[in-house]
């Protein structure tokens, strides 16, 4: 049996198929906060959510006292309700989460979120050669409950 | 004055959120003077399609700074990012003599704004490097600052470049933000 969708229902999965096709992530870093330095940046499309991307980092992100993540992208879609939610996992398991609620976006814009956020105190910190490779920055953004797409980067401590 | 600094000052305020709004014509220094708040390399700033946003969190206390494209076709668009505003930064290129009608007349709609009734202004006379830059009292008397009546308001002169006058500025942010919304 088919099952006739309304227009309504149509023109929803359609605009969020619009969305989808027109959001993209541009690049991300990472920054020593203080200094206000690039420590890592990524400038290739991370918009493929299949893809989990490699950042090798120096060591000495660890010694930091804060550290900024930076997200760049691109919508050709106007938005109301854009948010992301943003995990530090390791080995799967959520050290730190942000959630941001943007609202709005401009159609054909390209807009940055950074992060700042202070470091456990050196005494609480991981080594590095216990964090290297199993720290995964996640980022999913939404418009409301609809996912738009996930950004995987996993962390190596060079 | 690093956003952690500015944050941890505001520590005594009751709210666990505080939202900072800077605004302004394309070409003002906006996300210059954003950069520069965070000790960030200034010399590769492209004009802003859209937001740039800074969240800083430091002990349960987060602070947001958007900094929102000045282009006339953004313009349009930043009533959608009045609202839970705390402070309004807006930032003027003083050395911009033929655009001053033009921002005088941007920052009267803000004024006007149902949604930014009340919240203190903080306005940034930009680029005081420039020979051409007017001083900030007489960008104060292009932009009627003082008939405002309904709110709070300080001018500051600056160069955001080298980051002159913006601890200054960041520092009367500090002490106007609103106890109560």
């Amino acid at each position: 049996m088919t099952e006739i969708m309304s227009t309504e229902d149509t023109r929803d999965h359609d605009r969020v198929d619009d969305i989808l096709r027109g959001f993209q992530v541009n690049w991300m870093n990472l920054r020593d906060a203080d200094s206000g330095k690039i420590l890592w940046q990524n400038n290739e499309d991370m918009s493929s959510p299949d893809v989990e991307h490699e950042a090798r980092v120096p060591k000495r992100i660890l010694k930091c006292r804060c550290v900024s993540r930076e997200m760049n992208f691109s919508s050709t879609e106007a938005m109301e309700k854009f948010r992301l939610e943003q995990k530090v996992l390791f080995k799967g398991r959520c050290l730190e989460e942000w959630f941001f609620e943007f609202g709005y976006v401009i159609p054909n814009s390209t807009n940055t979120w950074q992060s700042v956020i202070e470091s456990a105190p050196e005494s609480q910190m991981m080594p590095a050669n216990v964090l290297n490779g199993n720290v995964v920055i996640e980022t999913k953004f939404f418009d409301g409950d609809t996912l738009i797409t996930t950004s995987r980067v996993r962390l190596f401590y060079v | 004055m690093g956003l952690l600094n500015i944050l941890k000052k505001l520590r005594s305020n009751p709210e666990k959120e505080l939202r900072l709004l800077l605004l302004g014509l394309d070409n003002a220094g906006k996300t210059t003077l954003l950069k520069q708040l965070a000790s960030e390399d200034v010399n590769q700033v492209t004009p802003t399609a859209g937001f740039n946003i800074k969240s800083v969190l430091s002990n349960g206390f987060k602070l947001n700074v958007w900094d929102i494209g000045g282009q006339r076709k953004i313009r349009p668009y930043w009533r959608n990012y009045f609202e839970n505003t705390d402070i309004l930064i807006y930032v003027v290129d003083c050395s911009d003599h033929q655009r001053l009608e033009e921002t005088s007349h941007e920052l009267a709609e803000l004024l006007e704004d149902e949604k930014l009734r009340g919240v203190p202004m903080l306005v940034y006379a930009n680029k005081q490097d420039l020979a051409t830059a007017l001083p900030s009292s007489e960008i104060a008397t292009h932009l009627g600052l003082h008939l405002i009546r309904d709110r709070t308001w300080q001018i500051q002169a600056c160069v955001a470049t080298d980051g002159t006058g913006v601890k200054e500025g960041m520092e009367w942010v500090c002490k106007n933000i609103p106890t109560k919304k």
